[in-house]
């Protein structure tokens, strides 16, 4: 029950600051088309290249507990979400391993999966203007919600139908 | 290897094939079976009733190598299947272990013959078990000798040794596990973890009490580092007489030579289960994003469609300015149309639009009418 209410609270806090995020950008509510100061003709995510600090905003680091955070980067024309999920145990630890790189080799499926994630997180993403574009703002961000919902869940059920094949095992007589 | 299944399935079914058969069929087939088992089966046209059935089969063996292939007490086991049918043949075709004359004139008749025919399929099975057989049939006794607490290594793959303590009504048998990816090796233990919690349980009391721990046991003290340096701990089960008791023996000594085999299985099969669950969830999340996203364009679309449908003609006159003479008079045109059109039997395509267009009426001005100027 405690531990339902904190994620509660988690992603409520997420949901909030990625709406604040995606509306500070600019004063158009969305990320809008900054073309690179640097190189001509060239369109980059800023957020990535951090190159200009001017164009980048305070990045806000959201922490459930000391194993499951969420880093929210965001730029003028780009934000990158990174989350750390929770592993409690070895087992834990190789089915969110094995689960989110499966999903980030497959990123092209997803639009704004990163495929590799931002060092010292499980899972990256990024969100262009292109992106916001094309997705509305507000079913980006439940997606993303909705995202690290169905990662815990689905870590869960799978270390639970594991343990229950497992006392279904091996029986000597 | 020792697989799962105690009798080779394709042995079986040619075995079967050659006694259905209503004459005598030339046969001569080579069968490889994983593991390095080798199986040669030959039957001519001009022996009815005879057919010969050679094995080669790795052994399970000491360190100390029996010299004599398989023991007395082994080919005892083999004729005992049904001493009628097999006779064994001395001494075995080259590059063979074992050779045995099957008549299957002798086979009894109705469900037996089967059985028969199955137990004869399992010969590599017996061989196999038989060494270990000999050793925990006497695990009651009460002699102490010397060479008691020494572990004995078994060896089938050099790659898969395990061991066996005979201790005072009692044998452990300690299999160090070993898997080269850390994966396999969480999945393992892991399974070995919940297997010591469920063996510890009470609805399973009668099992052999199990024990895993990531290092050698006491009982496996002095012997070599290389078989004591592995990734997956050590798992041991003890065995006592009522585990050994009439037919338990053989269920239990052919779970104990399969356990190697069923732990591979269990962790090659977990990870297809995982394999099979993320491509879901993978799915799923796809299908959620591309649905939000094609919903609110399908909902946009609508709308657009809707606000065209309701800016329509500017030169539409409205209907509730004319007199209503005129609107029952359109009302009762319409419907005779509408009438017409169910009642006519014969529809040519395209003759609506030809007939608007060439068949109308003229109109001819009106004295009542004006001409607007421009």
């Amino acid at each position: 029950m405690v531990g339902a209410n904190t994620l509660r609270l988690y992603l409520t806090c997420i949901r909030n600051t990625l709406d604040a995020a995606m509306c500070a950008a600019s004063a158009v509510c969305h990320l809008q088309n900054f073309p690179c100061q640097e190189v001509e003709r060239h369109n980059k995510p800023e957020v990535e290249l951090k190159t200009s600090p001017e164009l980048l905003l305070n990045p806000v680091l959201i922490c459930r507990n000391e194993a499951e955070k969420c880093l929210i980067e965001t730029s003028i024309n780009s934000l990158r979400i990174s989350l750390k999920v929770k592993q409690a145990d070895e087992l834990e630890n190789i089915l969110t391993k094995k689960f989110l790189r499966f999903l980030s080799m497959r990123a092209e499926a997803f639009q704004v999966l990163r495929r590799k994630p931002v060092q010292g997180y499980d899972i990256s993403f990024l969100i262009t203007n292109y992106h916001c574009e094309e997705m509305q703002k507000h079913k980006l961000i439940d997606f993303i919600v909705q995202f690290m919902e169905d990662i815990d869940k689905e870590i869960s059920e799978l270390k639970m139908s594991e343990h229950t094949r497992q006392a279904g095992g091996y029986r000597v007589s | 290897m020792a697989c799962l299944e105690r009798a080779s399935p394709a042995l079986k079914e040619i075995l079967l094939k050659l006694y259905r058969a209503n004459k005598s069929i030339e046969i001569d087939h080579h069968l490889y079976e994983f593991g390095s088992v080798e199986y040669h089966i030959q039957s001519s046209a001009s022996d009815e009733h005879h057919m010969y059935l050679s094995i080669s089969t790795p052994l399970l063996s000491q360190e100390v190598l029996l010299p004599y292939g398989i023991s007395h007490h082994t080919k005892q086991m083999i004729t005992a299947i049904c001493s009628d049918v097999v006779e064994i043949i001395e001494p075995a075709k080259e590059g063979y272990q074992l050779t045995l004359r099957l008549d299957f004139s002798k086979l009894p008749s109705g469900k037996d013959t089967l059985k028969v025919i199955a137990e004869i399929s399992a010969v590599q099975a017996i061989i196999l078990s038989s060494r270990l057989k000999e050793m925990l049939m006497n695990v009651d006794s009460h002699d102490t000798f010397q060479g008691m607490y020494k572990p004995i290594k078994l060896v089938y793959r050099p790659s898969e040794p395990f061991f066996i303590v005979r201790q005072p009504q009692k044998f452990i048998a300690v299999f160090p596990i070993h898997f080269k990816d850390k994966p396999d090796v969480i999945i393992a233990t892991t399974f070995f973890q919940e297997l010591m919690d469920v063996g510890s349980s009470e609805k399973w009391a009668k099992a052999p009490p199990c024990c895993w721990s990531p290092i050698p046991p006491p009982e496996l003290r002095g012997e070599l580092f290389e078989d004591l340096s592995t990734t997956g701990g050590f798992v041991s089960f003890e065995i006592s007489s009522w585990h050994v008791k009439g037919k338990k023996l053989d269920k239990t000594v052919w779970s104990l030579l399969n356990f190697y085999a069923y732990v591979k299985f269990h962790v090659k099969s977990t990870r297809s289960f995982i394999q099979r669950r993320m491509r879901k969830r993978l799915e799923g999340l796809v299908e959620l994003l591309h649905k939000r996203n094609i919903k609110e364009v399908e909902v946009e679309e609508e709308e657009e469609e809707q606000s065209r449908k309701i800016q329509g003609c500017k030169c539409m006159i409205r209907i509730s300015n004319l007199p209503k003479p005129t609107v029952l008079k359109r009302r009762y045109n319409a419907f005779s149309r509408t009438i017409k059109r169910i009642r006519s039997r014969i529809k040519i395509q395209g003759f609506g639009r030809f007939r608007r267009r060439w068949l109308k009426m003229p109109k001819f001005s009106s004295s009542m009418g004006y001409t607007k100027l421009e």
